[in-house]
């Protein structure tokens, strides 16, 4: 009995604890803002998958260049600017959390305060050119764009919310009495905090810039980026917050409060700089991406638990496991399994989870050691997560088949995997009912 | 006895989508005159900005924004309610139709 309500006590304070983490305002803006430009992320492994995969296969040289370029572009409008749309999305997110009306507002000062802080003078390569100049009057690609991401996020929570703060103070706001149009009055508003958020981002950028020759793009991106980066995204830190997300789910609760906030950003970036290098033909730099994870870690949705439904298809003699596997066989193709995360249940049912929580890690595992062998590509195109398994793995390694066998084995073992487990659970299902 | 308006909402939006179609097709048996729509969680302020809302219907999965909601829905008197884990696994149309009828005071 002490035994239980230790277990209890443990569950009541796990999920609380990530709930807190995962509902924290900014994590969870940041979560918000992800979700609004995806699309765009999706879109530019499309354009990657057209120019890198679909059009090699009948044209080359100069005309191969040429088709290229509509590919190209689509990757200046997405990739290239990633971090010039995250900041103002992820201001007017955390405006909207925060119930302040004027969310527009807050991302107008996000956005601008982002370039306050962009270099004043870049170096840059010329076209033919060996040595590297000095330019002013420009933004670059890199500083804009997936490894300026973070600071992005970082300026674009910033600079919303001091705005936020300081346009709720009554005192700074400029009255014009009672016979100017409230309209007039209204624009005036936020007027004083626009001008000081920006001004203060533009005196620290100034200081840094006249004085230490860096810039807060270059501090954020080495300091806290980089770090975080590679700490959450090494194998060991990656398989164990993914872990912890997944064994989340398996007390009801979903997965995203975890991997949305600690392991989405810097997975994401991983998978668009593969993007950019596949895209530009050098050489592809991670293993560890989103599109890795939802391609080999999350077969038919959170604890691939396609192998459980196709475990218990194949060996259960249980009818409403049967059902359930009935109702949640399409969605799972498509990723989806709240309807066997609730309906088996997974949730809090000891023997599932266990399972549950390591079926990814060994498909993982077995998908790391299988590129880091050299056996099958890197991913390098984003495909949406609602992407059929063996479809996905094709497509997200830029259109290598041997990723599909990968696949078909890590899911052969997980329903190897998911066999005995789902036995116990049904004896001890079997048991409960019967007392 | 007016149209009644219900959304469900979850992470993406996906699930919960699912268990729209279970719920219409309950409606109709029930001959309930109804208007249900699915909804992410960062999508949520917006819906409830524009279109007519009744109740709410959380899943399982993003209880945790249960008391957040609430109080963004305090003023406009809407009510809330977590679907239940049971009758969300296995897309029980007609159970969550009529937890959500519970909800809004019966009919």
């Amino acid at each position: 009995m002490t035994n239980k309500s230790l277990w209890q006590k443990f569950i009541d304070r796990f999920t609380r604890i990530s709930i807190k983490i995962g509902n924290q305002i900014h994590l969870r803006s940041l979560r918000d803002a992800f979700a609004m430009i995806m699309p765009l992320f999706i879109l530019a492994g499309l354009g990657v998958l057209i120019n890198n995969v679909f059009f090699p296969l009948f044209l080359k040289g100069t005309s191969l260049a040429n088709f290229q370029t509509f590919g190209n572009l689509i990757v200046n409008g997405t990739l290239n600017i990633a971090g010039l749309i995250i900041a103002p999305v992820v201001g007017y997110c955390l405006a909207r959390n925060r119930n302040y009306k004027n969310a527009l507002g807050a991302a107008i000062v996000s956005l601008a305060g982002l370039i306050v802080v962009m270099p004043v003078t870049l170096q840059a390569l010329p076209i033919n050119g060996k040595k590297a100049v000095d330019i002013s009057g420009f933004l670059s690609y890199s500083n804009i764009g997936v490894t300026g991401m973070f600071a992005g996020i970082i300026i674009g929570l910033i600079a919303a919310e001091l705005f936020i703060k300081l346009s709720k103070i009554e005192k700074i706001k400029i009255n014009l009495g009672e016979n100017v149009p409230p309209a007039v009055s209204e624009s005036f508003l936020t007027l004083i905090p626009t001008i000081a958020v920006i001004s203060l981002l533009a005196i620290i950028s100034a200081i840094l810039f006249v004085g230490f020759h860096t810039d807060l793009i270059k501090l954020i991106t080495t300091l806290i980026q980089e770090p975080l980066r590679r700490v959450n995204t090494s194998l060991p830190g990656f398989l164990l917050i993914y872990s912890v997300g997944n064994l989340l789910f398996g007390f009801g609760i979903h997965q995203a409060v975890i991997n949305g906030t600690l392991l989405d950003p810097v997975l994401l970036i991983n998978t668009n700089k593969n993007m950019q290098a596949f895209a530009a033909g050098d050489h592809v730099p991670y293993i560890i991406t989103s599109v890795f994870r939802d391609t080999f870690g999350m077969m038919g949705g959170t604890g691939s638990t396609i192998c459980l439904l196709v475990a218990t298809f194949l060996f259960s003699r249980v009818k409403a496991s049967r059902e359930v596997t009935k109702l949640s066989i399409v969605p799972g193709i498509f990723n989806i399994n709240e309807p066997v995360i609730y309906g088996y249940p997974i949730v809090f049912n000891i023997p599932l989870l266990i399972p549950f929580v390591l079926t990814p890690i060994i498909s993982l595992l077995i998908a790391y050691y299988a590129t880091v062998l050299g056996l099958m590509n890197k991913t390098v195109v984003l495909v949406p997560w609602t992407t059929p398994p063996l479809i996905n793995g094709f497509l997200a390694t830029g259109g290598d088949w041997r990723a599909v066998v990968v696949q078909l084995l890590s899911f052969i073992i997980g329903v190897l995997f998911y066999i005995p487990f789902m036995k116990i659970s049904e004896q001890v299902l079997l048991k409960q009912n019967q007392a | 006895m007016s149209t009644k308006n219900i959304m469900l909402c979850c992470v993406a939006g996906m699930s919960t989508s699912l268990l729209v179609n279970k719920m219409k097709k309950a409606a109709t048996e029930l001959e309930k005159d109804v208007v249900i729509f699915a909804t992410s969680v960062s999508g949520f302020d917006q819906e409830l900005a524009s279109r007519e809302v009744d109740c709410v219907m959380l899943g399982p999965q993003v209880s945790y924004m249960e008391k957040d909601f609430k109080e963004k829905l305090k003023d406009k008197n809407i009510p809330l309610s977590v679907i239940n884990m049971q009758d969300y696994g296995m897309m029980n149309g007609e159970k969550v139709l009529l937890q959500a009828y519970e909800l809004m005071g019966g009919e």
